[in-house]
């Protein structure tokens, strides 16, 4: 990506006395390790998207009836499926990680009479319930409660 | 004493089609900063080297160049942190007037039109009533001034810019520093103005062209933190649109 | 379509931004489970038998909230939108600002339908 950025990348309003030279992008654009994080995350959008898809399909399967969820859960055991939930159990963790590192500095300071509690306790919060909520659904899900 | 490479982005847009690199030899002092190897040469090795420097103390904001592709306040940047090989070029994403000086009007027209001033609804001499009785001017608690004080640090350096892989690819985004500073005035107990700045962010390149890459934040010298002014700001317009369908704005949107 | 797409960016965006949120918390414990666990035969497939994954699915809470069915739907629409919006800015990225109004709209047309496919899928059960 080492490249010109747009064209028009901040021109100005009106053309300036003398000719300029194109705006360029750092050649580092891409190497950089923070910016190859960012395009990782935004990357994963792809992920979401087939996993959502995937999804769709195993619950119209279980609406189907017995064979028809029988027969897609036995898909599933396909390497192809486990090389990619696989793939989606990395990107999902790597997207909580990310987010909720950022997530808590875009609370805005305060609604009103409301304060946002600080940074760090919405960080840890945010691990506390993300961990909760997939110990429930694991035990939920393979049989352990309910 | 060590003597470093030091490649400078030359151009002249009265003989250069486009930017070349031009290599100096720099003996530099061990407490240097980046700049003082610009400024170096353009004293002792070649006149006709173009750069913007100023105060030489991370305040005036002028200094500002890509080093080893990455934008810096070259006088902040310690020489000592690169090998021997550096490489200064103008800040990316601007257009390229001489050599390491890049064109403001555009960065100055985003900045300007966020309103970034105090927007009262009536004139300080009209408006006795919201004055602080003694002093006579408006008064604001430090719990207030903290909401917004870590926004109105910036000094304009453009780093953000050209961190900003946004600002890169379309011409319209606000970009960090602008967003920042009408973000600034938005959470100032004393502004007003946050319906006439309402429009600005929520027009074409705005707050939602924003894919908190957070790259802004990482390169601000003055830990401004653009990125969370822009995504509180995204709250703001999400906040302010859910109540324009409740109750609609009186004709004016 | 640049200026359309530019009018709804605010529901666009909460719906992302529960993507991210909601999304990535529902779908660790779920991709976890029924992508990895059970496929790899770590925990017997009896636990999403039919009768049991149904169960599950449908069952309600306080005999008022279909809490199987809500989750569900958070769980196939949310993450949607993230991926979207996120394949959208990536994009952009990579210089496609000028293509934009018809890529977005494509990518958020897609994620419109998967949420319609998918509201109907869990309605169905």
């Amino acid at each position: 990506m080492a490249g010109p950025a747009h064209p028009e990348a901040m021109a100005p309003p009106t053309p300036g006395r003398t000719r300029a030279a194109p705006p360029q992008m750092p050649s580092t654009w891409w190497s950089a390790k923070r910016i190859r994080t960012y395009i990782l995350f935004d990357a994963t959008g792809i992920i979401y998207f087939l996993i959502a898809f995937l999804g769709i399909r195993l619950i119209n399967a279980l609406g189907a009836g017995p064979e028809a969820w029988d027969a897609a859960m036995e898909s599933l055991k396909n390497p192809i499926y486990i090389a990619f939930h696989l793939l989606t159990l990395v990107s999902v963790i790597f997207v909580a990680v990310r987010f909720f590192r950022l997530f808590p500095k875009a609370q805005p300071p305060a609604m009103g009479p409301m304060k946002p509690p600080p940074g760090p306790i919405i960080h840890g919060m945010l691990y506390v319930v993300w961990f909760g909520i997939t110990a429930f659904m694991t035990a939920v899900l393979a049989g352990v409660i309910l | 004493m060590v003597e470093k490479t030091i490649i400078i982005t030359r151009f002249d847009p009265d003989r250069d089609e486009k930017p070349r690199k031009q290599e100096y030899t720099v003996p530099c002092e061990d407490s240097w900063k980046v700049l003082d190897a610009v400024n170096f040469i353009k004293d002792e090795i070649d006149a006709t080297v173009s750069h913007r420097w100023s105060c030489r103390m991370a305040v005036c904001g002028s200094c500002g160049m890509m080093v080893n592709g990455e934008p810096k306040l070259t006088c902040k940047t310690a020489l000592s942190d690169y090998d021997d090989r550096v490489d200064i070029e103008p800040l990316a994403n601007f257009p390229i007037v001489r050599d390491l000086v890049v064109e403001l009007d555009g960065f100055m027209h985003k900045f300007e039109s966020v309103k970034p001033w105090i927007i009262r609804a009536k004139e300080q001499a009209e408006d006795k009533a919201s004055l602080h009785p003694e002093k006579d001017t408006f008064g604001q608690s430090t719990e207030e001034l903290g909401n917004f004080k870590q926004f109105s640090m910036c000094i304009n350096c453009m780093l953000c810019y050209s961190a900003c892989p946004v600002v890169a690819n379309e011409p319209d985004f606000l970009g960090p520093a602008a967003i920042a500073l009408g973000h600034r005035y938005n959470l100032d107990s004393r502004d007003e103005g946050a319906e006439e700045r309402h429009d600005i962010f929520r027009g074409e390149g705005t707050v939602f062209s924003c894919s908190y890459a957070n790259e802004c934040s990482e390169v601000c010298p003055k830990n401004v933190d653009p990125a969370a002014a822009i995504n509180q700001a995204k709250f703001g317009t999400v906040i302010d649109w859910a109540k324009g369908l409740v109750l609609p704005r009186g004709g004016t949107k | 379509m640049r200026a359309l797409l530019l009018k709804i960016e605010p529901i666009i965006w909460l719906l992302f931004g529960q993507g991210i949120l909601i999304g990535t918390m529902l779908l660790t414990g779920w991709v976890l489970v029924v992508g990895l666990l059970i496929p790899m035969g770590m925990v017997d497939a009896s636990a999403l038998s039919w009768d049991r994954a149904h169960g599950l699915a449908t069952s309600w809470l306080f005999g008022v909230i279909p809490v199987g069915q809500l989750l569900l739907a958070a769980l196939l629409v949310l993450p949607l939108w993230k991926g979207a919006h996120h394949v959208r800015s990536l994009l952009i990225d990579f210089g496609g600002a000028e293509r934009d109004g018809a890529v977005g709209s494509l990518l958020y047309g897609v994620a419109a339908v998967g949420s319609v496919l998918a509201i109907l899928a869990v309605v169905g059960l």
